[in-house]
């Protein structure tokens, strides 16, 4: 990383004196000066509200404490305790992982595609595992619902950690409170375990995703299923993962645990998407989104999802899937969409064409005929 | 048309006064603060079509990878090459709908030039401004005025320059007193 030059940290000085010790993780004077005012706002805020209460505040202090902070790396997202996702503000933790807007950006584009859908079941369900703060689920909820209301949606998410289940229900409680479509749908968080194989010898902890399901009257069949597991490799991570994502974001949700002692690092890192595509199979899923770190990874789980026979299409979407239609490449035959880093992999099998629009409605039928 | 140079400040005159009454009375009723004289008419619709949306990021990698903070969003205009860049807020959504209202600015600014709402905003606070700062010159010149009256003629010939349409007679008028509103009415007859 190349070092912040004196001029700029002297510029930056001029403007304020809390500037400087953000250039370390900003890295540019418009982001740290942006940063500063947000932290301003959120001082000013917090310090309002206190007031409200009949206290006061040191806000330089308070200030300086949060600047400090940040220069640490510490992610403005866990100092501020919010970051948008879509249209809406997610609350976030430390031990969870921050909702990235990448995702937000597949998920918007894949509800786009079924807002459009004439023959959607009347109930969708859909089944997000490695929910995390409950993003996803909330997010394809509210898209869903601000244009259609004929359908019964019907949202999952699983977690492995009781942290970001906790958080999870305290998203949906404020998404609740705040938005308009309190009794349409449901949204539930269930702790599950997805890596533990369900005949195996049960031990104390998470239960397996399928005892799980079972256990809380959950139905074992769901519609979609989508999924942003943890996919960065042990030495990407100490590589390519900026300081703010290594030193406080947990490594439950970056890096998967390794299954076998001396496992390749490549390996490892896509540890989850055979797992998930035999979840997939098992719930019989129709439409499966599954995030992916970069092109190679997206073609190996491409690779993997076309091994296993069951889907009628796989596409890739880059960072920005809903740009101009002339953005389709070619790698290896799966056709890759958009603009940016390769982001996520979509696979469909039977009515999920439909749904997506990738046929039209006369040649499914044609298709069954024969 | 000799006529007319004669007749034309009486008129101003009398119209001024009767605003004036009229404002006084409703004064009395109402505090609130009038709002743009027109409404303007809606903003034209962009194509999507006509758009380029950039999130400008870097080529490094992404996802879980990094954890950025900035959300700008870069929207460039085909047809006319106007680019804006909007990142005040962290929400990617908020900066993409500002993106696109400075965008349609703009462009109007562009086609409409001196009646683009912009333009007609920009004005109007001027506007505010300008009676708002005779408002304060002349209360000081009042409170003067109640002091010592040396300062007086100064502040009244400033006070006669600053004065060049009707509308701002009017919106002054309303809310000072009577001695200041003759003295405007005399400079526009003297002119």
């Amino acid at each position: 990383m190349p070092r912040i030059t004196t001029s700029l940290l002297r510029k930056a000085r001029t403007i304020d004196p809390f500037l400087p010790a953000l250039l370390g993780p900003c890295r540019d004077l418009y982001a740290a000066q942006n940063e500063l005012r947000w932290l301003h706002e959120h001082v000013e805020k917090v310090a309002k509200a206190r007031r409200a209460k009949g206290d006061t505040l040191a806000e330089e202090a308070l200030l300086r404490q949060l600047v400090v902070e940040r220069a640490s790396g510490k992610p403005l997202q866990y100092i501020l305790g919010t970051e948008y996702f879509g249209d809406l503000e997610i609350r976030c933790r430390p031990g969870v992982l921050i909702p990235r807007s990448d995702t937000a950006a597949s998920v918007t584009h894949i509800v786009g595609l079924l807002r459009k859908a004439h023959n959607l079941p009347p109930e969708l369900r859909v089944l997000d595992l490695c929910t995390g703060t409950g993003c996803i689920p909330l997010l394809f909820q509210h898209e869903l619902y601000s244009t259609r209301n004929d359908i019964d949606l019907r949202v999952l998410g699983v977690d492995v950690s009781h942290k970001a289940l906790r958080l999870a229900s305290y998203n949906l409680q404020k998404v609740r409170n705040t938005r308009q479509y309190v009794d349409k749908g449901r949204v539930r968080f269930l702790k599950a375990d997805i890596l533990l194989d369900p005949f195996a010898d049960q031990t104390r902890g998470p239960l397996p995703l399928k005892t799980a399901l079972n256990l809380k009257g959950q139905p074992p069949f769901w519609d979609i299923l989508v999924s942003n597991p943890p996919y960065v490799s042990p030495s990407a991570c100490w590589k390519t993962t900026t300081r703010s994502v290594r030193g406080f974001e947990p490594k439950l949700a970056l890096v998967p645990p390794p299954s076998k002692p001396s496992q390749p690092d490549m390996v490892q890192g896509d540890e989850f998407y055979p797992r998930l595509l035999s979840i997939a199979q098992d719930v019989e899923a129709k439409i499966v989104l599954l995030e992916v770190a970069d092109l190679e990874q997206a073609l190996r789980v491409a690779r993997c999802a076309r091994d296993l026979d069951i889907f009628d299409g796989i596409e890739i979407w880059r960072d920005q899937p809903d740009s101009s239609p002339d953005d389709i490449t070619d790698e290896d035959g799966f056709p890759v969409l958009g603009q940016g880093n390769a982001r996520s992999v979509i696979c469909w099998r039977g009515t999920g064409a439909l749904w997506l629009g990738k046929v039209t409605a006369a040649t499914s039928k044609g298709d069954d005929v024969q | 048309m000799s006529i007319l140079p004669s007749f034309l400040p009486r008129l101003f005159s009398i119209r001024v006064t009767t605003t004036s009454l009229r404002n006084a009375a409703a004064r009395s009723f109402s505090t609130s603060t009038p709002t743009l004289s027109k409404s303007l008419p809606p903003r034209t619709p962009l194509l999507d079509g006509d758009l380029i949306e950039n999130f400008l990021k870097g080529s490094g990698p992404g996802g879980q990878k990094i954890n950025k903070t900035s959300s700008a969003v870069q929207l460039k205009h085909i047809p006319t090459g106007i680019v804006v860049k909007y990142q005040d807020t962290r929400s990617r959504e908020i900066n993409r709908k500002m993106a696109r209202r400075i965008l349609q600015d703009r462009i109007e600014e562009m086609e409409l030039g001196q009646d683009a709402r912009t333009r007609v905003r920009a004005r109007e606070k001027s506007k505010k401004k300008a009676s708002s700062g005779k408002k304060t010159r002349r209360k000081y010149r009042a409170l003067a005025e109640g002091g010592m009256g040396e300062a007086v003629q100064e502040d009244g010939a400033n006070e006669v320059e600053g004065i060049e349409e009707p509308v701002e007679i009017e919106g002054a008028d309303g809310q000072a007193a009577t001695k200041p509103a003759d003295a405007e009415v005399l400079g526009k007859e003297g002119r």
